[in-house]
């Protein structure tokens, strides 16, 4: 009942500080006078009177003190006063606060650059409604391993009718459509869905409106919805675009929303139509096939259902499918059906590298305060006078503590700030890293919620490093002022607090040292790998046909042997290919199943990853011929049906038997194939990943392509402009894009353990580089506080080497003490690489041995220095100043 | 809270809170008044250092049970004057028995264990 009354008094006591003040003041002299008065006509002489009264009342200060405090100077005066004291003592000294301030803010940038990616890739919920409910259905096989099978309509039909657990069930696939009607013909992504697929996001449309019911029935209108990113960039944000008609796969489509700028999911797309409008999803072929899985399903849980139990009801349901048409999925396939949250399938790939990159700047953050705390320390060696000049003028301990706190917190702050600044440099860097794991990287930035870590971090940090040297800080005035000198000070504690500060940074600089290690052997070794290619001057790109305009296979075999016509009569050009896809560029492998002519039809076939080439492919990449023969010319449409097996294929399946002349036939065809040769292995999909089996085509006789490859006699990017003009000149229309060196494409391919090599071993050489200043750091305090005792015994007759040998034992012994507890450490902790790593174990050996010779001898080198300036000790002057 | 800076100060917790409103309860009086007062009734005894009475009384005004005005001290200089308010009546009511209460034990304990 009183303590608003009470907080009341307290806020206008804060209010009328002055006036209190001086009040105070004439209360005291009143209260001294009466007392000196009492003294006098006790008898005493005017000035004793006094000085008696003075002892007899204590200090004034010290009530004045004691008065502030209860004014509520606790809070906000004397945070403010800390303040003040904080910046003029940061003022005083601006080398010191300059080196705390980079130190930090390299720690703090990081941590803030590292935490903006996981707060928009794993905290932030999915910008979409109810988002915890969202989950992706996936159908799976064990043999050959395939962690997503896709869906095909009538397997897509029957989980809707028989799933439980379930709701909503849309579908998704995407396409590479050209669209014309702008300026020039253009290749647009297009998102082929359900039309409830917005509705199942909560995705509202920014203009217009999204898929209707109707739009999907047979025979609809074609209709299109811009994402926003594509209606920014191919139409200025104009919205007069929704009713505007384009021509897209030989039919008008009419344009009738706009997305909002939300991210997309899964992929991000230029376009989108309904299932009906795309000609391959909606042939009939391909509604009747129960084989032909391209769509992903994704589904709502119905409310009250968890995922777990979502996860039986789809298993069930696959096995039921199973046994109702083992045609469709042979028996000890391993086939099944599983459901994911999306939230999980969405950051999936990016929690492993992002939680390791946190714990990384983590360690860098806590060796920047380990550094900073003993810098603070040396420097409360300095300041042990003002600070007992402080607790003599009335300061108590506790307030005392305080303000360093407050000091300590402001430079953390100064270096948040730093900090910060750092990370919004960095922000594009990593938002073009993160997009390599997941489509979530448009969210990624600073935000409230990263400021608000950027804070919390600073603040924390400011304690943490402010803490040590405030609680070893014993202002005690007789002990002060009796030392003569205040170079004399730090005792035990302190030197021991600097000790195990350096043995900490040492023990987690190595650890650091050893993930980036581990990175970069293992991106090393991934470097290593022999793709079975030569990348060196081919150019790629890709030529995706139109798929209405070029349906038939004489429209593409004449495309594309007329292009290759083109480009073969070109000098600069050595050869020219045509395939599928581009080796490492991210494509999916085409499994089949298929028979061996000779051997007993099992259920259960064998696969493999069919591709289709032109006869000068594997010269134009440099894929070896091991056996037999390459693709001829001669192999058309009107000779026998022949094809060239990897080296992989024939172990796998032909073991020591020789391959060529066997004849193989696809599942559910009739006409054998001879196998004309063999053809080394190449790292199709990863440079990570083993080889598959695989079988090729020659173009002539399956005439699917997709990209275009030469190899070129100088230099393959010039040849980018020749290749473009070759397909304008058969088909101005007709888009060429991705033009990029086979070299580029493999790069690519190993970008992200490259970036995250990269960046641990940025953050591991920012941690060796402070602990390394550190080290000498502390060694370079302790040889001056013992300069004495080194001129003693210099005096006695210890030789320089030894002096020096005696300081660098000093310093190695803290360094080796760091050393074995960062090993444990990274034992222990190494294990949270293993999924990043190819080629080594977390325990490699011979990157422990590198870490720490190298860690030993930068420690080594910080030593030097301030051992040599112990050898170079004077006697005779040092003895003069003891 | 102030720290206590003098042995000769260390009352128990209270213990001047209670001591400073039973010696207004006599009338208002200003702040070297209220310890002169102390000192002489206890004869001695308890002896109030600034450090602790100024504190104590900011503290006692903050929560109502006493009120201050300025007025003439006896060297006719200007005085803070401080005097028990209604509700510090009823608090050092509380407080007196409170301390008997307690003093009691104390004695008895001390006449018969």
């Amino acid at each position: 009942m009183a303590a608003p009354r009470k907080l009341w008094f307290r806020l206008q006591s804060l209010g009328r500080r002055r006036r209190l003040e001086s009040e105070l003041d004439q209360e005291l002299a009143l209260h001294l006078d009466l007392e000196a008065e009492k003294n006098r006509s006790a008898g005493m002489s005017p000035d004793e009177a006094r000085r008696s009264a003075r002892i007899s009342l204590g200090g004034v200060e010290q009530t004045k003190e004691g008065m502030r405090d209860a004014w509520g100077a606790t809070t906000l005066e004397a945070l403010r006063q800390d303040v003040r004291y904080g910046l003029r003592s940061i003022r005083q000294n601006p080398a010191f606060a300059a080196a705390v301030v980079l130190t930090l803010g390299l720690g703090i940038g990081a941590n803030t650059a590292i935490f903006s990616v996981v707060n928009g890739v794993l905290l932030r919920p999915l910008p979409y409604g109810e988002p915890e409910r969202l989950v992706a259905v996936r159908q799976t096989l064990t043999t050959p391993p395939t962690p997503s099978l896709g869906f095909s309509e009538k397997e897509l039909i029957d989980y809707r009718a028989a799933s439980r657990t379930i709701e909503d069930l849309v579908e998704y696939h995407t396409m590479s459509f050209t669209l014309l009607g702008g300026r020039e013909a253009q290749r647009v992504q297009t998102g082929v869905v359900s039309p409830g697929f917005f509705d199942f996001l909560g995705v509202r449309p920014l203009l217009g409106r999204t898929f209707r019911a109707d739009d999907d029935t047979h025979g609809a209108e074609a209709v299109l919805i811009l994402s926003h990113g594509y209606w920014m960039r191919r139409h200025g944000g104009d919205p007069a675009v929704v009713g505007r008609v384009f021509q897209m796969n030989n039919r008008p489509h009419t344009v009738v929303g706009v997305l909002p700028p939300v991210p997309q999911f899964p992929n991000e797309n230029d376009v989108y139509m309904p299932s009906s409008a795309c000609p391959f999803r909606s042939s009939d072929g391909t509604r009747a096939n129960r084989g032909a899985r391209l769509l992903s399903v994704y589904g709502r849980l119905k409310p009250g259902t968890t995922v777990e139990q979502a996860r039986a009801d789809v298993a069930s349901i696959a096995t039921r499918f199973s046994a109702d048409n083992p045609g469709t999925y042979p028996a000890g396939s391993g086939f099944t059906t599983t459901a994911v949250k999306l939230t999980d399938e969405i950051t999936l790939r990016a929690r492993p590298t992002l939680l390791v990159l946190l714990g990384a700047v983590g360690c860098v953050l806590l060796i920047a305060c380990a550094n900073v705390a003993n810098l603070m320390l040396s420097r409360m060696l300095r300041r042990n006078r003002e600070l007992a000049m402080r607790a003599a003028l009335g300061a108590g301990r506790v307030r005392l503590v305080r303000q360093l706190l407050t000091e300590s917190t402001l430079l953390a702050l100064l270096g948040g700030v730093f900090g910060l600044a750092l990370a919004a440099a960095g922000l594009d860097l990593l938002v073009a890293f993160t997009a390599r794991f997941t489509t979530r990287a448009g969210e990624v930035g600073i935000d409230g919620a990263v400021l608000g870590f950027t804070l919390l971090a600073s603040v924390l940090t400011g304690v943490l490093f402010g803490a040590l040297p405030a609680l070893t800080a014993r202002p005690d005035l007789a002990e002060v002022m009796k030392q003569e000198s205040t170079r004399a000070g730090g005792g035990y504690g302190p030197r021991r607090a600097r000790g195990l500060l350096v043995v900490s940074q040492v023990a987690f600089s190595f650890m650091l040292l050893i993930a980036a290690g581990l990175m970069l052997r293992s991106f090393w070794k991934l470097q290593q790998v022999d793709p079975g290619f030569r990348p060196e001057n081919v150019l790629t790109a890709r030529v995706s046909l139109n798929w209405t305009k070029y349906g038939e296979d004489g429209e593409r075999r004449k495309f594309g042997q007329e292009l290759l016509r083109r480009l073969e009569s070109e000098p600069e050009l050595r050869s020219a290919a045509l395939s599928f896809n581009v080796p490492l560029a991210q494509s999916q492998p085409f499994n089949q199943r298929f028979r061996i002519e000779g051997r007993p039809v099992e259920r259960d076939l064998p696969t493999l990853d069919a591709r289709v080439v032109t006869p000068r492919y594997f010269d134009t990449i440099g894929q070896r011929v091991v056996r037999g023969r390459a693709f001829e010319d001669g192999d058309d449409e009107e000779a026998p049906d022949v094809a060239v097996v990897n080296e992989s294929f024939a172990r796998r399946y032909f073991g020591d038997e020789d391959p060529i002349g066997r004849r193989v036939t696809g599942d559910g065809e009739t006409e054998w194939i001879t196998i004309v040769g063999v053809v080394g292995d190449v790292r199709q999909y990863g440079l990570d990943r083993e080889p598959t089996a695989e079988l090729y085509q020659p173009f002539a006789q399956s005439p699917g392509w997709g990209s275009v490859l030469v190899r070129t006699r100088s230099e393959p990017g010039a040849a980018a402009a020749l290749l473009t003009r070759a397909v304008h000149s058969i088909d101005p229309e007709q888009p060429v894009d991705r033009i990029r060196t086979l070299e580029e494409v493999r790069r690519d391919s190993v970008a992200s353990p490259r970036v995250t090599a990269m960046l641990l071993g940025v953050f591991a050489l920012v941690a060796l580089l402070i602990t390394a200043a550190g080290i000498g750091g502390v060694l370079a305090l302790s040889v001056s506080q013992r300069t004495v005792e080194i001129g003693v015994r210099m005096a006695m007759g210890a030789r320089r080497d030894e002096v020096m040998a005696m300081i660098l034992r000093q310093g190695l012994g803290l360094v080796l003490a760091g050393l074995a507890l960062g090993v444990v450490g990274a034992f222990a902790l190494s294990r949270m690489l293993d999924r990043l790593l190819f080629g080594i174990p977390p325990t490699d050996p011979v990157t422990y041995a590198a870490v720490a010779a190298l860690l030993l001898l930068v420690a080594a080198a910080a030593c030097l220095l301030p051992a040599r300036r112990a050898a170079s000790v004077d006697p005779l002057v040092a003895l003069r100043h003891a | 809270m102030p720290e206590a800076k003098d042995s000769r100060s260390d009352l128990l917790q209270g213990t001047l809170d209670l001591l400073i409103l039973r010696t207004l309860a006599a009338g208002s009086m200003h702040g070297w008044g209220i310890s002169q007062r102390i000192q002489a009734v206890s004869d001695s005894v308890l002896v109030v250092n600034q450090g602790s009475l100024y504190p104590a009384l900011y503290r006692l005004e903050a929560e109502g049970w006493i009120a201050s005005e300025w007025g003439a001290s006896e060297n006719n200089r200007r005085a803070k004057f401080y005097k028990l308010t209604r509700s510090g009546e009823r608090q050092l009511a509380r407080e007196q028995q409170q301390w008997q209460r307690l003093a009691s034990a104390v004695f008895r304990v001390l006449e018969t264990a």
